[in-house]
């Protein structure tokens, strides 16, 4: 069965034509070509399809497109501007915390929701708060260097 | 020595389009008209396939083609990314579809539809009868009299590598003491953050396709999917965009054959793309190997023989086994000089998904082994295990069993001395027995483990790389290289070799970020920590080349010999003979607008297509503190000292971040990761990442990365490798650690708290 909805995503309306059991992460990606948001496992494990709904981090893929209608939900592609990028891209580039940088998207949508909330963690609150989101290639450690980074500015 | 940009932990290339999301992998292309792949998998581990009805499947509406081993070119081929070398064993024994299933998740059948909800009903559709075989899950089972065979090899050994050095039996009647002990390691998965199998097939109406694909090693996949379609390798085209990680798994084929056959079959592009459970069930993973190592050592701790067994459990189909098998004894006799070794190394096939590269290659398999062992021998001995190691380990100027090439440089007593230093080792290892260093329930414990690694697989495997240089009329250059990074940083570093040989800024190089095999010249890949050695000697001979006709024409502006030219900074400067004179100098961009439209009409272009002049060897020393709960047998690692020599460090925030990764994976493989299979049913039981457990952030313990830089000769600017050899040690040192904390010796991987916790019990019996 598809549903005709209406999604709020990076301040922009879309109307899309989905199946009632389609993940907003299959939205994002196949009928919105929102590709920086990836899919690591489908099953809301690893965290590279994290996105914000209303400013708290979610797995995309196991949330369904329509369940995010009404939401304001921000993807990597309303992170930083056309050239310019986030602060927490910023250190995080300059870190060297991107390797294969798959997980990254999810890493900096996490980062933002975490120093939004809390603008100054302490480096275990960091850990916790990226914990969800899993790496395969840093060790994590650039990544936290990089967020503390940002959090001491 | 001192360089402008070798040595500058510069911002990688391609950070900026991955922070930001919009750099395009594999699976996040789309082409007109394209389909969407899927392959039905043997639900059983070892059966024959009596029928398959495809009919209903091919009747559901958006079905555009189903395929079965019917359709299939009947050519046997091999996965692994080899090219064709002296070392390279490779056993023909694998169809693109089956028609015997020899692993749970063997593909029987594929399909092409118009989406993805289409395509898994028409899977669904598919009807197969099995004739269901016993299913051997192991290799006593495999190897056991009467035991079905998986191919047609006795009693399923398909490959035995023996090495002889000396008089085993001799050297062992020599010893004062003899050591024999038999180690386990399990099977754990690379688990790249991008599953591992995703291609896309593009053909095209001159009978040529184009295949996109998340790959480590674009030319071999083009000449070995060729080979399986029955192709000439021209018509293959092979693209890697960025890649997601892959830590070996994409070292050879994964899926292309299959969704070239799809996309052709239909003539429509077919994107093929494997789940996270797919990339477990069916693509290859590190080998269990069972080793028993026997030492014969003298009272001063002199090595009077050492021999290795081991059996490689390779898995379903030989891919990669029997050239592993070289390697896996080339690690063990290299590690260690004694006059006297043996190695039998077999390669034994079993119903389980074939195993394949992983980071290390045997490496950490046959480290764990050794390097526990060695503890044993040192305690035995009284002496301290540091110094066992650097008794016996090979230095610079002595021959490197493993390639048989004399060591250029060896940083590996300085590993030791620095590393040592870092953990505290002296204070930490005497307090061993010590109350003070037991807290309750909780002890602690240091333990260290060391490794060599290659940079590249010479003399076994070529090694050969191409790279061009093109200066641009405003002396900016283009860098030309199969760029086959996956994510450690290659692209980059090649960029600064490039940019430190040429003279000209970091930000004037550009190198092609994807590789596409139309493009650049043959290139063997990303395998074997071979990037920076041996395609960055290309990248610098490539430079070298362009640089020498910027001078030529420079030295004819200036009215100058070369001879007495240097490039600096982007400008070529003539040497100031008397200090009253002002320097004088050319920028490139004014020598290559004149090469390109002055009397020459030549632009400036550097070509070279090279092996590299050696394989240096690494070294490392990981020292680690671990703290083991006797009432959980939970280990927990509090600190890793990783020093390694890594010959000169081009980038060292890549060298260390390839470092700190792999230490997260051999942490995993001491601890947490294995990949389990019931063994009557052959089923999987953890293809998932709740269940095969990977270390998250808060698992991780401090790392303390040490640079070691023992500069060689051969190396670009002195570089020797670093992508592998970060994980080879942990495991080792962390058996090492829980030693030294609780007195258990584990021989098996990995030490999860079920199983320190029964050895616990076991020793307080």
């Amino acid at each position: 069965m598809k549903m005709s909805i209406s999604l709020l995503i990076n301040g922009e309306t879309y109307q899309v034509n989905v199946p009632h059991k389609k993940t907003l992460l299959d939205v994002l990606r196949e009928d919105l070509a929102l590709t920086g948001t990836k899919k690591g496992c489908d099953s809301g494990e690893c965290g590279a399809c994290t996105v914000l709904m209303d400013g708290k981090p979610v797995n995309s893929c196991i949330v369904l497109a329509v369940d995010a209608v009404g939401k304001q939900i921000t993807t990597i592609e309303g992170i930083g501007g056309i050239t310019e990028l986030d602060p927490i891209q910023e250190a995080l580039v300059a870190h060297g915390a991107i390797q294969c940088g798959y997980c990254t998207p999810g890493i900096v949508m996490t980062a933002k929701a975490l120093l939004d909330s809390n603008p100054h963690p302490t480096e275990s609150q960091v850990r916790e708060g990226i914990t969800g989101n899993l790496c395969r290639c840093t060790g994590y450690v650039k990544i936290v260097e990089a967020i503390m980074d940002v959090s001491r500015r | 020595m001192s360089y402008s940009v070798v040595g500058q932990s510069v911002p990688r290339v391609d950070a900026r389009e991955k922070v930001s999301g919009s750099a395009l992998y594999t699976g996040d292309m789309m082409l007109p008209h394209m389909l969407i792949g899927k392959v039905l998998r043997s639900p059983f581990a070892h059966a024959k396939i009596i029928s398959i009805d495809t009919s209903k499947a091919k009747e559901l509406p958006g079905v555009k083609v189903v395929l079965t081993y019917e359709d299939t070119p009947k050519i046997l081929w091999n996965s692994a990314g080899f090219p064709p070398s002296p070392g390279a064993i490779l056993v023909e024994d694998q169809y693109i579809l089956t028609n015997k299933a020899r692993y749970v998740g063997d593909g029987i059948a594929a399909v092409a539809a118009v989406d993805e909800a289409t395509a898994v009903q028409a899977l669904e559709l598919i009807e197969v009868e099995y004739e269901v075989l016993p299913a051997l899950m192991n290799i006593e089972r495999a190897m056991s009299d009467g035991a079905v065979l998986i191919h047609e090899a006795e009693k399923n050994i398909y490959g035995h590598t023996p090495v002889v050095i000396g008089d085993i039996d001799a050297g062992f009647a020599d010893a004062d003491f003899v050591f024999e002990d038999t180690y386990y390691v399990p099977k754990v998965n690379q688990v790249s953050l991008e599953p591992c199998g995703v291609s896309m097939a593009a053909p095209d109406k001159d009978g040529r396709i184009t295949i996109w694909t998340s790959t480590q090693m674009p030319h071999l996949v083009r000449s070995i999917t060729a080979h399986a379609l029955g192709l000439k390798t021209g018509q293959i085209r092979i693209i890697k965009p960025p890649v997601g990680g892959a830590f070996g798994s994409r070292l050879g084929v994964v899926n292309e054959p299959i969704a070239a056959l799809l996309a052709m079959k239909v003539g429509q592009p077919v994107m093929l793309k494997y789940t996270r459970e797919e990339a477990f069930l069916a693509t290859e993973s590190r080998h269990p190997i069972t080793m028993t190592i026997k030492t014969g050592v003298k009272k001063d701790g002199t090595f009077t023989a050492r021999q290795l067994t081991s059996y490689i459990d390779g898995g379903a189909y030989a891919t990669h086994t029997p050239s592993l098998a070289g390697p896996v004894a080339g690690w063990f006799l290299a590690m260690y000089k004694s006059p006297n070794i043996k190695v039998d190394n077999y390669s034994v096939y079993t119903n389980s998904t074939q195993c394949g590269a992983f980071r290390g290659y045997g490496n950490p398999q046959v480290v764990f082994a050794v390097e526990s062992q060695i503890d044993d021998i040192a305690e035995r001995l009284g002496i301290d295990p540091l110094e066992l190691r650097l008794k016996n380990h090979p230095c610079a100027g002595e021959v490197w069993l493993w390639s048989g090439w004399v060591i250029e440089s060896c940083g590996f007593e300085e590993c030791i001395a620095s590393g040592a230093k870092a953990i505290e080792w002296t204070k930490k290892r005497s307090k061993i027995g010590n109350e003070s260093s037991h807290q309750g329930s909780k002890k602690r414990g240091v333990g260290m483990g060391y490794m060599m690694h290659v940079s590249g697989a010479r003399p076994m495997l070529h090694e050969t790389s191409a790279a061009m240089i093109k200066i641009n009329e405003d002396g900016t250059a283009n860098l030309i290289y199969s760029n086959s990074d996956c994510g450690q940083g290659a692209g980059t570093s090649l960029s600064q070799i490039a940019a430190e040989e040429l003279g000209i800024p970091f930000e004037d190089v550009m190198i092609t970020k994807t590789a596409d095999t139309d493009v650049a010249g043959f290139d063997i890949g990303s395998h074997a920590s071979r990037q920076t050695y041996s395609g960055g000697n290309s990248v610098k001979n490539a430079a070298a080349k362009a640089k020498q006709k910027i001078l030529e024409m420079a030295a004819e502006m200036m009215e100058t010999p070369v001879s007495e030219l240097v490039v600096k900074g982007g400008r070529v400067w003539a040497s100031n003979k008397s200090s009253e004179e002002p320097a004088k100098s050319v920028s490139i961009a004014e020598i290559s607008h004149r090469a390109h439209f002055g009397s020459h009409g030549n632009q400036i272009i550097g070509v070279v297509s090279e092996e590299p002049p050696g394989n240096p060897p690494v070294y490392a020393a990981q020292f680690v503190e671990v703290e083991v709960d006797t009432e959980t047998g939970i280990v927990e690692v509090l600190r890793v000292v990783a020093a390694h020599d890594v010959g000169t460090a081009i980038n060292p925030a890549i060298v260390e971040g390839q470092i700190e990764g792999a230490i997260q994976q051999g942490i995993g493989y001491a601890l947490t990761e294995e990949y389990c299979y019931d063994q009557e049913s052959g089923k999987p039981l953890n293809p998932n990442l709740s269940d095969y457990k990977i270390l998250t952030s808060v698992d991780m313990p401090q790392i303390e990365t040490i640079l070691v830089e023992a500069a060689c000769d051969t190396g670009p600017f002195g570089a020797k490798s670093v992508g592998e050899s970060g994980l080879v040690a942990t495991a080792a040192a962390i058996a090492n650690a829980v030693y030294n904390a609780i007195g258990i010796r584990f021989k098996e991987l990995p030490m999860t708290p079920e199983r320190v916790l029964a050895a616990l019990q076991n020793k307080n019996k």
